[in-house]
């Protein structure tokens, strides 16, 4: 059982807040940076500042919408502060064996290490859309941006991923036949 | 939905942090915030000001020593031009 020394005098529990939603901050994080270490700093870091900010949060749910948003505020961020650093290169990517049906875990991994070479704001659109369960405009809503510039995001995604998968000759017709 | 985004769905799963990451988070709730040290900004202003009339002051002794040394400069100059002319002069009178 986890304890907290200083509870925060407020109807939210924050240690109850933290079991509830730290799959979907670490996760965000995690997708984004493609780093569990860095990852989950970041979100313990966001996690931090819903405490320090908990006298502001009005509701279960409303501590799910901020620390949603200030996750991808944080994951984004600490993306830029690594940049000088190596990324993944498409090069690096691991090859799924020619012929195999797309169904198997090296497809899924090697997405999530093609989603990682997408660029921050596609990256983000891409997670949100497909490991929240966002509507574009509830993206748009969470990243500040025109819904119009999240769909073209997410299309232009998809294509890119399509392409890159197709060169690996992983496609539709194998999966469906 | 076709088949890239079922899949994409399948590999952007929600995943759970390591087990002991909330104690850990709630552990640093209850650590105590260490201030941290802010200079008084009046300080800050006088210190710039202080490092910008040295450096003024600096760069103005400067600028003296190097006309000082342009004047010497050209004493040096008219004086072996002046000798050299004292030596003609003394020449023709011979």
């Amino acid at each position: 059982m986890i304890e907290l020394q200083n509870p925060p005098e407020t109807a939210l529990d924050f240690a109850d807040l933290v079991l509830e939603h730290q799959s979907m901050v670490f996760s965000v994080c995690w997708h984004f940076l493609h780093d569990r270490d860095q990852a989950e700093d970041v979100a313990q870091e966001v996690f931090l500042g819903l405490h320090r900010n908990i006298a502001s949060i009005q509701s279960a749910a409303h501590a799910g919408h901020w620390l949603r948003k200030v996750a991808v505020q944080r994951a984004i961020d600490a993306g830029r502060r690594r940049a000088r650093r190596p990324q993944v290169a498409l090069e690096d990517v691991a090859e799924p064996v020619a012929h195999t049906p797309v169904r198997d875990p090296m497809l899924r991994e090697t997405l999530r290490r093609l989603i990682a070479t997408l660029p921050e704001t596609p990256r983000m659109a891409m997670i949100l859309r497909y490991q929240e369960d966002l509507d574009p405009t509830e993206i748009g809503q969470v990243m500040d941006m025109p819904v119009a510039t999240v769909k073209s995001h997410l299309q232009r995604s998809l294509a890119l991923l399509r392409e890159k998968l197709a060169r690996r000759g992983v496609r539709e017709e194998k999966w469906t036949g | 939905m076709d088949w890239l985004e079922r899949e994409l769905k399948g590999a952007l799963t929600r995943e759970e942090p390591s087990a002991d990451f909330a104690s850990r988070v709630l552990r640093r709730t209850s650590e105590p915030v260490r201030p941290v040290y802010r200079w008084p900004q009046w300080l800050a202003a006088a210190a710039a000001v202080i490092v910008l009339a040295g450096a003024g002051l600096g760069y103005r002794q400067y600028r003296g020593e190097m006309a000082k040394e342009q004047v010497m400069q050209a004493f040096k100059i008219t004086s072996v031009k002046v000798n050299r002319i004292q030596s003609a002069v003394e020449g023709v009178g011979k």
